[in-house]
């Protein structure tokens, strides 16, 4: 109780008092109560990500540096520590290349992000309408002019449509990380289903959350060698 | 008393030992008595020979003692024919000592020869039972009317109903007729047998053929090869044929000597024969349900040990847990059983090596499994005692064994003790100090404002500009339109010149400029000719719309004050711009009718 009447920083700097200490399952505990109350920070992350990996729990170590590596301020720092933690695991799963289109909309929301493309596209398609009324009142514009207002409003169009549907993916689509040692990823949602795989801690998934919301306890998935099935939820953590 | 009690005991005990291991003692541990028949199935009035071999070290040998043989069979001579060798290799004695009987079959029937019993060193010593059956040779005449292939080749299993991973021998078996010699043989390579793990067996020895009567032929048997196959599904299995390629001579050899040699010599009338099996389809059965999930997929019987490569080990180095699985089974096939290890430790993919023994009828071997493991911190860790069964096909059940809980001792690092966290290696630091904090907000795309600004202002603008855009392109091209919309300003710019006329002293051009302003803004309305119309035809076309009775009242009073000035004497400005009032007045309400 005292703690939520402090400040995010207070609590953070506690906790990271804490981890300097060794007393690192609290300084966990800390940090966990700030994500609990979706007070968020790249740093937060990234000191959750080194606890964990210190007490050799190197699959949530993993999601963390994921998590932290999405902020800007810590991004350079969780992706050295992200390099490390990943030559630690005593199995590395094959990886199959994204397709094409998956890494474009990848790009485009790591890089640039829905919202902002939303705003371009706005910004584009107020610049084409104003060329194009532009060509009905001032007659000694170029000819050009009215084409070039046809394309900005095409790219305006396509721009719009990337954007939600860049959104649609991010909602639609998560990455997780298996956090226990080993487990069975199925062909359905049932213990006794014929094996698709094998997965270890550490291993990187694609989580369908419109298939994996028909079952409550297994998630549908995409292993990073390019294989579909089932995998119990409480096996991943999703991002 | 002490002391020559414990003499005596000393010497009752080598004397004891003497006796134990005295040559006679050590010779008989490797004595073998064995019977065998020259042939197991045989016509009714044929000889069949039985003997009894005894091979080994030992002094004193009796005579076997023959059993009673069963009706089916008498023996012709209590008096064997005996042969005896003797041999001394690496100074080790044997003696070898044959004795043949011969036995005539009487009447047909399946019969059993029993044992005999042999006495050597004054130790009773008895040989296996053997089955041997006997044909009528008149029905065989009979039955034998459809025409039998004078060589064929057969698979034959020892088992046709075998459990999932247990072993069967599968044995390739020539058979041919009297009358035909077998040269040689070759196996044609690309033999399948799906659904099978198989293992050719090791088989020295050169082909023997024996006699067998298949449907009142007599054939010649020869086991040509060997085959270990393990099951690894269940279900129906088909093994599919397997072709060798045979050189046979068909004259110049004895036919009624089956105990010549299998190969004979390259002369006569020679033929190579490609011969196949026919597919041969087993019912494989699952394995019974395991009570706890501690089966690891060994068929057979083992013995499974578990060790640890050190009991100390410093953090960060590798130990190694092997597990060895030693037995008579499906050893290729085993998987290594699963260990709960406690947390903390890294587990590497696990080494496999086997070693495998073709050898003998069952294949034996012993698989090795080497877990590396490697503990990230220090402390101890136990790995705990694990339960792991086999199924044993012989006892038709599951045998458990448990196999003691392992601990070691990881000690610290000595590279890591300058560094308290321990994570030298790890290239990144906590960040301190103040951070930027977020709360996170998912919104929809569709709920931000300026979304529906931006997208809503353009569209709007549009709509005017195209309103705007319609407007002028009538202005241009509609006359009638754009006379209407300006005679208000027209005629307002005219009443304005009539004041400013008044003033100047023109009065009469003023009220004639009146007239125009009043005339002009009745015509640009109602879109009629700008000249050469009299007063009372824009009175008539005002009427013609209905205006206000009044109003055009007003209209012909200003028109005919107008007309009518001219006339009139001379008329002050104020005069006039009180008639200029009363038009703009009149217009206004007109042009809210027109």
């Amino acid at each position: 109780m005292a703690h939520a009447q402090q400040g995010p920083q207070a609590v953070f700097d506690e906790a990271n008092n804490l981890l300097a200490q060794g007393q690192i399952n609290q300084a966990i505990s800390q940090y966990q109560q700030l994500e609990n109350q979706q007070k968020l920070a790249g740093a937060l992350f990234l000191n959750l990500g080194i606890a964990y990996q210190r007490i050799d729990s190197l699959g949530k170590a993993k999601y963390y540096y994921l998590k932290s590596a999405k902020f800007p301020e810590t991004r350079e720092q969780a992706q050295e520590a992200l390099k490390y933690v990943n030559t630690q695991f005593s199995h590395q799963s094959a990886v199959l290349p994204q397709l094409p289109w998956d890494r474009a909309t990848r790009w485009l929301q790591d890089n640039i992000g829905e919202t902002r493309l939303l705003a371009i596209g706005l910004i584009l398609f107020n610049l084409g309408i104003l060329l194009f009324i532009a060509t009905w009142f001032f007659r000694e514009l170029p000819g050009l002019i009215k084409p070039l207002s046809f394309s900005v409003l095409g790219l305006t169009v396509i721009i719009i449509a990337a954007a939600f549907y860049t959104r649609y993916v991010n909602n639609r689509y998560s990455t997780a990380v298996m956090v226990t040692q080993e487990a069975v990823v199925a062909e359905r949602p049932l213990e006794e289903a014929a094996l698709v795989s094998r997965a270890f801690e550490g291993y990187t998934f694609t989580v369908d959350h419109k298939r994996s919301k028909t079952q409550p306890k297994w998630s549908y998935v995409r292993m990073s060698n390019g294989l579909y099935g089932w995998i119990p939820s409480k096996e991943i953590l999703v991002l | 008393m002490k002391r020559i009690g414990n003499f005596s005991c000393l010497i009752t005990s080598v004397l004891s030992l003497l006796v134990i291991f005295s040559p006679q003692a050590l010779a008989q541990t490797d004595v073998s008595v064995q019977a065998t028949v020259s042939e197991t199935t045989i016509y009714t009035g044929e000889r069949i020979q039985l003997s009894i071999q005894i091979s080994g070290s030992f002094n004193e040998v009796s005579r076997p003692s023959l059993p009673s043989f069963p009706d089916g069979f008498r023996l012709l001579s209590n008096t064997p024919s005996t042969s005896r060798s003797y041999r001394y290799i690496n100074g080790q004695s044997s003696t070898s000592y044959s004795y043949n009987y011969q036995l005539i079959a009487q009447q047909k029937g399946e019969y059993q020869i029993p044992a005999v019993s042999v006495t050597i060193d004054g130790e009773q010593y008895a040989t296996e039972p053997i089955q041997v059956s006997v044909v009528d040779r008149n029905e065989s005449a009979r039955s034998a009317g459809n025409q039998q292939p004078d060589i064929f080749l057969q698979l034959e299993v020892s088992d046709s109903q075998p459990v999932v991973g247990q072993q069967i021998i599968s044995d390739v078996v020539l058979y041919f007729q009297d009358g035909l010699e077998v040269n040689s043989y070759q196996p044609v390579p690309g033999w399948k047998a799906e659904g099978f793990w198989k293992e050719e067996l090791n088989n020295a020895e050169r082909p023997e053929a024996t006699s067998t009567i298949i449907n009142g032929v007599r054939y010649r048997r020869a086991r040509l090869l060997q085959f270990a196959l393990f099951p690894t599904k269940e279900g129906s299995l088909e093994i599919s044929p397997y072709k060798i390629i045979v050189s046979v001579r068909s004259a110049g050899r004895s036919r009624n000597d089956p105990f010549s040699s299998f190969f004979g010599n390259l002369s006569g009338n020679q033929r190579q024969v490609e011969l196949q099996t026919d597919p041969l389809t087993l019912d494989v059965q699952s394995l019974p349900a395991s009570e706890n999930n501690s089966y690891f997929g060994a068929v057979g019987s083992f013995q499974i040990s578990r060790e640890i490569s050190t009991k100390q080990a410093s953090e960060g180095a590798s130990i190694e847990i092997t597990t060895r699985i030693r037995g008579t089974g499906n050893v290729p096939l085993i998987s290594k059983p699963q260990y709960e290890l406690p947390e903390g430790l890294e587990v590497y993919e696990p080494k496999e090596t086997s070693n495998l023994n073709r050898n003998n009828e069952r294949i034996n071997g012993t698989k090795l499994f080497t877990d590396v493991v490697v503990a990230r911190s220090p402390g101890d860790y136990t790995i705990p005692e694990q339960k792991v069964s086999y199924y044993d096909p012989d006892k038709g059940s599951y045998v458990s064994q448990a196999l003691p809980a392992l601990s070691f001792k990881v000690t610290p690092s000595p590279n890591q003790v300058a560094s308290p966290a321990g994570n030298d290696a790890m290239p990144v630091r906590p960040v301190t100090g103040l951070a930027s904090w977020t709360t996170p907000a998912s919104v929809s795309l569709l709920s931000y404002w300026w979304f529906w600004a931006g997208l809503l202002v353009p569209l709007c603008l549009l709509v005017l500009a195209y309103r705007q855009k319609t407007y002028y392109n009538r202005m241009s091209n509609d006359r009638a339109f754009a006379r209407s919309r300006k005679a208000s300003e027209t005629a307002s710019e005219r009443l304005d010149r009539a004041i400013a006329l008044s003033e100047e002293g023109e009065i009469k051009q003023a009220y004639n400029l009146l007239q125009k302003a009043i005339t002009g803004f009745i015509g640009d309305r109602l879109n009629l000719p700008e000249a050469g119309l009299s007063n009372e035809e824009y009175i008539k076309a005002l009427d013609n719309e209905n205006i206000d009775a009044e109003l055009v009242k007003n209209i012909r009073m200003l028109l005919d004050k107008c007309a009518s000035i001219s006339y009139a004497p001379e008329t002050t400005h104020e005069y006039l711009k009180s008639h200029v009032g009363l038009a703009e007045s009149t217009l206004e309400k007109l042009k809210k009718v027109l």
